[in-house]
C-alpha cells in the first residue's frame, strides 16, 4: 500500500455506488435522501467533518459522493475515576489497586491524578482513545447504513439473502481512491463498476468521482437524476415544438421518467388521428398511466378552455437512439392497442345514459353495512337539497340534486374501472355529452375536488353542494359504524374527506351548519337502516372533534394562533365561516391592551364562578359604586355587543367587550366578591355571571393565552 | 418471421439448456402457469428445482367471443421456475430474449416495478413487468410466500405472454392473424374455441350446477387431504378455482359472495401447501435417518419433528 494514497490526515473523497437489480422508481429518491441523512448523522457523531454530500441514482444504482471527508476520527480524552486515594496509596506509594487501575487505563502510575468528589478524594486518569482511520470507520458504517434503509417493501433472494429492496450485484466503495473493505449481502466492495447493462455491460475500474462520472458518461449512464430530468424536459419541449405544439406539463411524470432510465433518450411516437375523438382527459390519462408518456397540445389560440391535443406522444427510452426505428414502432403499437381499448370502453359506456345506468349502482357496494351506491345516491340527493336549503340556494337546488343523483354512476362505467383516477371526470364528460346543463356536468366532474391540498374547489354552487354532501355522507356513515381512523390507519380516507369538508366550507365561504347537516345525514342512514345505525348524537360526539382537528390544522396554516382557534371553537364550530370570522376578529382584537385586560378578568371571573349556582341579579342590592358602575356598563354595552355579534360584526363585538376593561379592573380592586353578607355575595356572583355571558359572546376568552408581564405593566 | 410455435420451441430449448425439467402443460384448467403443482408446490422446501413449460391459461372474464383483437378467454404462458433464484437470473432472462431472436441492440428493455399477489394461493412475490419498447412481455417475480409459507430458498418465476410477444414481434394488430405455424393462423386453431367458450362462460354455464360442483370438489379436496393425498387434493382445489372464475364471469358472484368463495379456495390451497411442506420435511428426515442408520457413527434418536420447519409445524 503506497503511503501517499493512504494518509491518515487531511481530507479525501468517498465514492459509494451500490448496484442492484431495478429498484422501483418511487423508492429511489427517498432512499438516496435517507442514505445521505444517516451517513451525515453517523459522521457527526464521530466528529468526522466533510465538505459536501451529494447523492444520485439510476434504477440500477444508488450513488453517494462525500467530498472532503476527514481522514481520521479526532482523538478523544476522557477522565476516568478510580479507587479512593486512601486505598490507592499507602505511605505515598501506589498500592496494587492503583497500579491495576493505571494499567487498565493505559497510563503510568506517575500520571495518576487526584479528584475531589462529594464522597471524598479519588484517583483519576485521563484515558486517551486514538481516533480510528476513516476507511476503517466506513467499512463498519456503510454496510450497516445500507442495510438499514427503510424501503417500503423488501424481499429475499437466492438462498435467503436480504432483506433488501432488490438483489444486490455490486458495490463500488472508494475512499481516498482506495477500496473501503466491506461486503453487502455477500457482495464484496471493490473499485469496479459497469456501464449501461445492454450497451456497455463490461466491468471497469475507477479511482474517484471524476473518473467515475466521465467513464459512465462514455458508457451511456448519467447518474444524476436532475440532469436526466432536465435533459428530458428540454428535448421533449423541443420535439413538441417541432410538431407545432406544446408539452402538456406533468412534473410527477417527468420525475418518474427520469427515475426509470440510466440515459434519458427521448422517444417521439405518433397517434392515429382517429383516437383524437376520445376526450382529452382519457388520452392524457391513458398515455400517462399505461405508457408513462407525455401528450402534446396545440398552442393557445384563445384564453381559457382545454386545448386540443395533437396526435403525438413523448416518452423515455433507456438508450440514446432508436437505430432501427423498432422502439418507436413498438411503442406506437402498444399505444394504439391501449387506445383501441379506451375507445371501446368509451363507445360502450355511452350506449346508455347516466340516468339509464343508475340502477346498476344497486349492485355496487358502498359498504357492506351501509348498503349500495344506489342507496348512497338517494341520500346524496336529499343531503344536497338540505344543504341548498340551508344556504338559501333556491336557484341551484335542482341542478345540485340532479348532479348528486348521478354523481356515482360513472363507477359502473368501463372507463372508470380501467382508469380509476378518472372517476367523477368521466361521469362529468358523459353528462356533458348527453347535454346536461353546465352546472350539472361540472358538479359531477368536480365532485372529488379538492383531493389534495393544492387542488382547487369544485366550480359553481351545485358542485360545492355535491362535493360537500358526498363527504359528509361518507364521514357520518363510517363514524356511525364506529370506523373512526386511529393512528396511521385510515382505510376509507376519512381524514382527507374531513379535510375536504373543512376546505369547501371555509374557502367556499359556505355558511352552512355542519352539525345540522351531519344530523340530517345520520337521519337518512337511520331511515334506510333503522336501529342498526347509530343515533345522530352519538355520531356527532365522535365526528365533531375529528372535523375540528382539521379546522385547527387549516386555520393554523392560515396563520392563526392555537389559542384563538380554541377560544372560538369553544363556543361553537358548526358554521365554519362564522368560526373563521370569530377567529379573525380575535386575532385582531388581541393587539389591544384593553381587550387583553378583559381576557385576564374573564379568567378571574371563570375561577370565581367555578362551582357556583346560577344566581338572580337584584339591582337594588348593588352596594359599592364600583359594582354599580360595572352593572351600568353591562346594561349599556350588552345590547350593542349582542347586536354586533348577531350581525357577524365580531370586531365591533370584541371592541364592545374591550370597553369592560377599566370598569372590571376597578371592580376587582374595590369590591370583594366573596363578601360575608350572603345577599351581597350572591348578587355579585349574579352580576359576574351576566358579564361572563356577554364577554363569551364571540369566544371563550379564558382559552386565550396572555403574557401578564407584557400587558399589565400599568 | 416469428410464428407462435417458434417461440415455444425456442424458449423450450433455451431453458432446457439451462437445466430445466421441460414439463408439458398441466392437464387441468388453470388460471395461470403459477397454479400448476410444478410451480406452486415445488417452490416449497429446500430442494433445488428448475422447470419450464407452456401452459394454456384460462381467464373466463377476459373472453370476448373472438371479437377483441387483444383479449382472450384462454391464452398461453411460458412458465419458468428456478430455485434457488440464481444471481445471474436477469442475464439468463436477457439471453432468453436473444434466443427468441430479439436483438437488444435495437430495442429498449426496462424492468418496471410490479409486485404479484395471488390471494387464492396465499402467495405473493416481488418483481417487475418487463417492458420491451413500452410493451409488457414478461412477469418476473421473486416468490416470497406460497400457501402462506415463507420461502427459503427463494424461487424466481419468469412468465412470458406468448400471444403478446408473437403479436408484438410481428407488429400484428390482431391476435387471430398471427401465424401459429407458417400457413396456419392462431385464429384457425383457436377462434371457434374462443367464440363457444365465451358463450359458455357468459350465457350457457348452469350456475346451480357449477355451485354444486364447487361444493363437491371442495369436499373431495378435503377428503383427499385427510388421506394424505396432497396432489389429488390440490387438483380438486384447482377445479374449485376454475369454477369460481366461471361463476364470476357468468355474473353469479356478488360482492359478499366473492370474498367467501375466494377464502374457500385459498383455504384448500393453503392446506395443501402446508401438508406438502410438512410431508416433504418428514420424508427428508426419514431419508437422513436412513443414511445415518447405515453409518455406525451416526447419532441416532434425533426426533423427526426437529427437522420440520417451525412454521410448517405451527400451521397444523
Amino acid at each position: 500500500m503506497a503511503a501517499e494514497t493512504s494518509p491518515t490526515d487531511g481530507r479525501h473523497d468517498l465514492l459509494l455506488e451500490v448496484r442492484a437489480e431495478e429498484i422501483p422508481a418511487r423508492m429511489l429518491r427517498p432512499a438516496a435522501e435517507e442514505l445521505a441523512t444517516l451517513l451525515r448523522e453517523r459522521l457527526d457523531e464521530r466528529g468526522l467533518a466533510l465538505d459536501s454530500l451529494e447523492t444520485a441514482f439510476t434504477p440500477r444504482r444508488l450513488v453517494l459522493f462525500a467530498r472532503g471527508l476527514a481522514a481520521k476520527e479526532p482523538d478523544r480524552e476522557e477522565q476516568v475515576t478510580g479507587p479512593p486515594v486512601a486505598v490507592a496509596f499507602r505511605d505515598g506509594q501506589p498500592t496494587p489497586a492503583a497500579l491495576g487501575f493505571a494499567k487498565r487505563c493505559g497510563v503510568a502510575p506517575a500520571e495518576l491524578a487526584r479528584v475531589v468528589t462529594e464522597k471524598g478524594e479519588y484517583v483519576a486518569a485521563v484515558q486517551r482513545t486514538a481516533g480510528r482511520p476513516t476507511r476503517e470507520v466506513l467499512a463498519e458504517l456503510l454496510p450497516d447504513l445500507l442495510g438499514r434503509l427503510s424501503w417500503p417493501k423488501t424481499m429475499r433472494w437466492g438462498e435467503g439473502e436480504g432483506p433488501w429492496v432488490r438483489p444486490v450485484h455490486g458495490v463500488l466503495a472508494l475512499y481516498a481512491g482506495e477500496v473501503v473493505p466491506f461486503s453487502l449481502f455477500g457482495v464484496a466492495a471493490g473499485a469496479e463498476t459497469v456501464g449501461h447493462p445492454v450497451l456497455s455491460p463490461e466491468p471497469f475500474a475507477v479511482d474517484g468521482e471524476v473518473a467515475y462520472r466521465e467513464a459512465l458518461g462514455a458508457r451511456h449512464v448519467e447518474v444524476r437524476p436532475a440532469a436526466r430530468a432536465e435533459h428530458l424536459l428540454a428535448a421533449m419541449t423541443r420535439h413538441a415544438g417541432q410538431v407545432g405544439g406544446e408539452l402538456v406539463e406533468d412534473p410527477p411524470l417527468l420525475d418518474k421518467l427520469a427515475a426509470i432510465c440510466e440515459i434519458p433518450g427521448v422517444l417521439v411516437g405518433a397517434l392515429d388521428e382517429e383516437f383524437l375523438e376520445l376526450p382529452r382527459e382519457v388520452l392524457v390519462e391513458s398515455l400517462r398511466e399505461h405508457q408513462s408518456a407525455f401528450t402534446v397540445q396545440a398552442p393557445a389560440e384563445t384564453a381559457g378552455g382545454p386545448r386540443r391535443l395533437l396526435p403525438w406522444f413523448l416518452t423515455v427510452m433507456d438508450r440514446p437512439d432508436d437505430p432501427a426505428g423498432r422502439v418507436r414502432s413498438g411503442n406506437e403499437w402498444v399505444v394504439a392497442a391501449r387506445l383501441a381499448d379506451a375507445r371501446f370502453f368509451y363507445r360502450e359506456d355511452r350506449k346508455r345514459t347516466l340516468a339509464e345506468r343508475r340502477g346498476d349502482l344497486a349492485r355496487l357496494t358502498f359498504h357492506v353495512r351501509l348498503g349500495s351506491y344506489l342507496d348512497k345516491s338517494a341520500r346524496l340527493e336529499r343531503l344536497a337539497e338540505t344543504l341548498c336549503g340551508q344556504l338559501g340556494w333556491g336557484a341551484e337546488v335542482e341542478h345540485a340534486v340532479t348532479a348528486a343523483g348521478l354523481a356515482k354512476v360513472d363507477l359502473t362505467c368501463e372507463m372508470v374501472k380501467e382508469f380509476t383516477d378518472l372517476q367523477g371526470v368521466m361521469g362529468g364528460i358523459y353528462a356533458r355529452e348527453e347535454g346536461s346543463p353546465e352546472p350539472v356536468w361540472q358538479a359531477i366532474y368536480d365532485q372529488y375536488l379538492p383531493a389534495s391540498t393544492d387542488d382547487p374547489l369544485p366550480r359553481g354552487r351545485a358542485g360545492l353542494a355535491v362535493a360537500l354532501a358526498d363527504r359528509v355522507d361518507t364521514l357520518v356513515g363510517m363514524f356511525g359504524l364506529g370506523l373512526v381512523p386511529s393512528g396511521s390507519r385510515d382505510p376509507f380516507g376519512l381524514r382527507r374527506a374531513a379535510q375536504g369538508v373543512v376546505r369547501i366550507a371555509l374557502e367556499g365561504e359556505l355558511a352552512v351548519d355542519l352539525d345540522l347537516l351531519a344530523v340530517k345525514a345520520a337521519r337518512l342512514y337511520r331511515d334506510q337502516l333503522g336501529n342498526d345505525f347509530a343515533g345522530a348524537d352519538d355520531v356527532l360526539t365522535s365526528l365533531r372533534p375529528f372535523l375540528h382537528d382539521r379546522v385547527r390544522h387549516l386555520l393554523g396554516l392560515a396563520g392563526y394562533a392555537y389559542d384563538e382557534v380554541e377560544a372560538a371553537l369553544a363556543v361553537g364550530g358548526g358554521d365554519l365561516t362564522d368560526l373563521a370570522a370569530r377567529v379573525a376578529a380575535l386575532h385582531e382584537a388581541r393587539r389591544a391592551e384593553a381587550f387583553l385586560s378583559v381576557v385576564l378578568a374573564a379568567k378571574r371571573i371563570a375561577n370565581i364562578l367555578r362551582d357556583q349556582e346560577e344566581q338572580e341579579l337584584d339591582e337594588s342590592a348593588l352596594a359599592e359604586p364600583a359594582e354599580q358602575d360595572l352593572h351600568a356598563a353591562w346594561r349599556d354595552l350588552r345590547g350593542e355587543i349582542d347586536e354586533a355579534a348577531a350581525a357577524g360584526d365580531y370586531a365591533a363585538a370584541l371592541a364592545g367587550i374591550a370597553r369592560f376593561a377599566e370598569v372590571l379592573d376597578r371592580f376587582f380592586v374595590e369590591v370583594l366578591v366573596m363578601a360575608e353578607d350572603r345577599r351581597l355575595r350572591r348578587n355579585r356572583i349574579a352580576l359576574l355571571q351576566a358579564i361572563h355571558r356577554t364577554v363569551s359572546r364571540v369566544a371563550r376568552l379564558t382559552e386565550m393565552v396572555v403574557d401578564k408581564d407584557e400587558y399589565r405593566k400599568s | 418471421m416469428h410464428t407462435f410455435q417458434d417461440l415455444i420451441l425456442r424458449l423450450s430449448s433455451y431453458w432446457a439448456e439451462q437445466g430445466c425439467v421441460l414439463q408439458q402443460p398441466y392437464d387441468l384448467e388453470l388460471g395461470a402457469g403459477t397454479m400448476a403443482p410444478d410451480t406452486f408446490l415445488r417452490v416449497l422446501g429446500p430442494e433445488p428445482w428448475r422447470v419450464a413449460y407452456a401452459q394454456p391459461s384460462r381467464r373466463p372474464a377476459d373472453a370476448r367471443y373472438g371479437e377483441n383483437p387483444f383479449r382472450l378467454g384462454k391464452h398461453y404462458q411460458f412458465q419458468v421456475v428456478l430455485k434457488p433464484s440464481p444471481a445471474d437470473v436477469q442475464k439468463l432472462y436477457v439471453a432468453s430474449l436473444e434466443a427468441m431472436g430479439i436483438d437488444l441492440a435495437v430495442h429498449d428493455l426496462r424492468f418496471e416495478e410490479d409486485n404479484w399477489e395471488a390471494p387464492t394461493l396465499g402467495a405473493w412475490g416481488v418483481g417487475w413487468q418487463v417492458m420491451l419498447d413500452g410493451m409488457e412481455i414478461t412477469q418476473f417475480t421473486y416468490f416470497q410466500q406460497a400457501g402462506g409459507l415463507e420461502l427459503d430458498p427463494v424461487s424466481v418465476e419468469i412468465t412470458y405472454g406468448l400471444e403478446r410477444i408473437t403479436m408484438f414481434l410481428g407488429l400484428s394488430r390482431n391476435v387471430y392473424d398471427i401465424a401459429w405455424v407458417e400457413g396456419t393462423t392462431y385464429g384457425a386453431v383457436r377462434h371457434r374455441d374462443e367464440v363457444e367458450s365465451s358463450r359458455y362462460y357468459f350465457e350457457l354455464a348452469d350456475v346451480d350446477f357449477l355451485r354444486r360442483t364447487f361444493d363437491g370438489w371442495e369436499r373431495e379436496s378435503q377428503r383427499c387431504l385427510e388421506a394424505g393425498a396432497v396432489i389429488p387434493a390440490y387438483e380438486c382445489a384447482l377445479k374449485c378455482s376454475h369454477l369460481f372464475n366461471v361463476l364470476d364471469a357468468r355474473g353469479a358472484v356478488s360482492v359478499t359472495d366473492r370474498a367467501g368463495l375466494i377464502k374457500r379456495v385459498r383455504d384448500l390451497a393453503v392446506a395443501c401447501a402446508r401438508t406438502w411442506a410438512l410431508s416433504e420435511a418428514e420424508r427428508r428426515v426419514a431419508e437422513r435417518d436412513a443414511t445415518r442408520g447405515a453409518d455406525p457413527q451416526a447419532d441416532a434418536g434425533a426426533p423427526a419433528a426437529a427437522a420440520v420447519p417451525e412454521e410448517v409445524a405451527d400451521g397444523r
